[in-house]
């Protein structure tokens, strides 16, 4: 309780900002009735972020599987 | 609106599962690309992924937490469970590394001129960097306590002060033992005692660095008053971790370090 209310004392300059507490404006955006799953309740940052991961996952897992297949192939000597 | 009737946290579906297993894979795959036809395309991308999955599986779990308020007293014992036993499986992991340290040691074979530290092998000296270290990990014990018991009291300043001093007292461990390495007389193909030595000083040197990784995103959430006083889990499970690893310091330094020297 004590760590609140000091937060919630007026800030002055602007440079102090940036540590003012943010903590109840995500709670209102995380919580927000809109049907997103966490992951992505985020806004577009996290729609961006998912797609790269994903893609970058699925390419190396069709590349991975690739080299097995052609390593698991004898070599032909000439 | 359905209302749970109960005080457990059903998850919202995640790829994060599936994706941390397919980056596991990646990075298997990649290491072995890399050992044996020379090519690290596979490893980066199996490296990036990971470290893309877990960022964002954590970040979700500090939005459930932290923003959804989630984590109810009985999820929190869930975890509390949890990391107990991961903290226990890494003691196990460690265990078989100072196992294979005393079989090598306690009997030298004629190999090795029947002595320990083997004939040839300048081992390093108890007394210089390496007990410098113990005095840096037995502070850091000592400051995350404080930053603990100044979170309890909600001193935000001492805390963050604190917490601070910790991860550095943990990067300036990483830093003298990367100089250690550097700087060393043996290698870890110099037998036996350049195998045990490396690798267990190695594991433990990883882990003092995801330790400070942890500890070093508990500042960042302290600093965003992500905290409070009753309920800063995360913060316990980093100092829990951070604990450890100062433990097996410990261990290391007396077997390994002096007893071996």
């Amino acid at each position: 309780q004590a760590l609140r209310q000091i937060s919630q004392r007026t800030i002055s300059t602007a440079s102090r900002r940036q540590f003012a507490n943010r903590v109840p404006e995500n709670q209102k955006l995380f919580q927000e009735d809109n049907g997103l799953p966490v992951h992505l309740k985020g806004g577009a940052k996290d729609s961006l972020l998912y797609r790269t991961t994903a893609g970058l996952t699925v390419c190396g897992t069709i590349y991975a599987f690739y080299y097995l297949l052609v390593s698991s192939m004898p070599k032909k000597p000439n | 609106m359905t209302h749970q009737a109960h005080s457990y946290h059903m998850v919202d579906p995640s790829p994060w599962p599936i994706l941390g297993a397919a980056a596991a894979l990646l990075t298997t795959s990649g290491l072995a690309m890399w050992f044996h036809y020379n090519s690290p395309y596979l490893l980066i991308m199996g490296l990036l992924s990971t470290a893309l999955v877990m960022l964002q599986w954590w970040r979700d779990i500090v939005r459930e937490s932290t923003f959804q308020g989630h984590h109810t007293p009985t999820v929190q014992k869930g975890l509390r469970y949890g990391m107990v036993l991961f903290i226990t499986s890494e003691a196990f992991f460690f265990l078989g590394f100072f196992w294979a340290f005393f079989h090598s040691s306690l009997a030298p074979t004629p190999e090795l001129g029947g002595q320990w530290p083997p004939t040839g092998i300048q081992p390093l000296d108890p007394m210089d960097v390496p007990l410098l270290n113990t005095a840096i990990l037995l502070a850091s014990g000592v400051t995350v306590t404080w930053a603990h018991h100044s979170i309890m009291e909600a001193n935000r300043k001492q805390a963050i002060h604190a917490l601070t001093l910790t991860v550095l007292l943990g990067f300036y461990f990483t830093a003298l033992q990367a100089m250690e390495y550097y700087e060393a007389p043996f290698s870890i193909s110099d037998g036996v005692y350049g195998s045990t030595f490396f690798v267990s000083t190695g594991f433990h040197g990883l882990h003092v660095i995801i330790g400070s990784t942890f500890l070093l995103v508990c500042l960042l959430r302290l600093i965003k008053y992500h905290f409070t006083p009753n309920h800063h889990f995360g913060f316990e499970a980093a100092a829990w971790y951070w604990h450890f690893v100062d433990v097996v310091w410990l261990f290391l330094y007396v077997t390994i370090y002096w007893w071996g020297s």
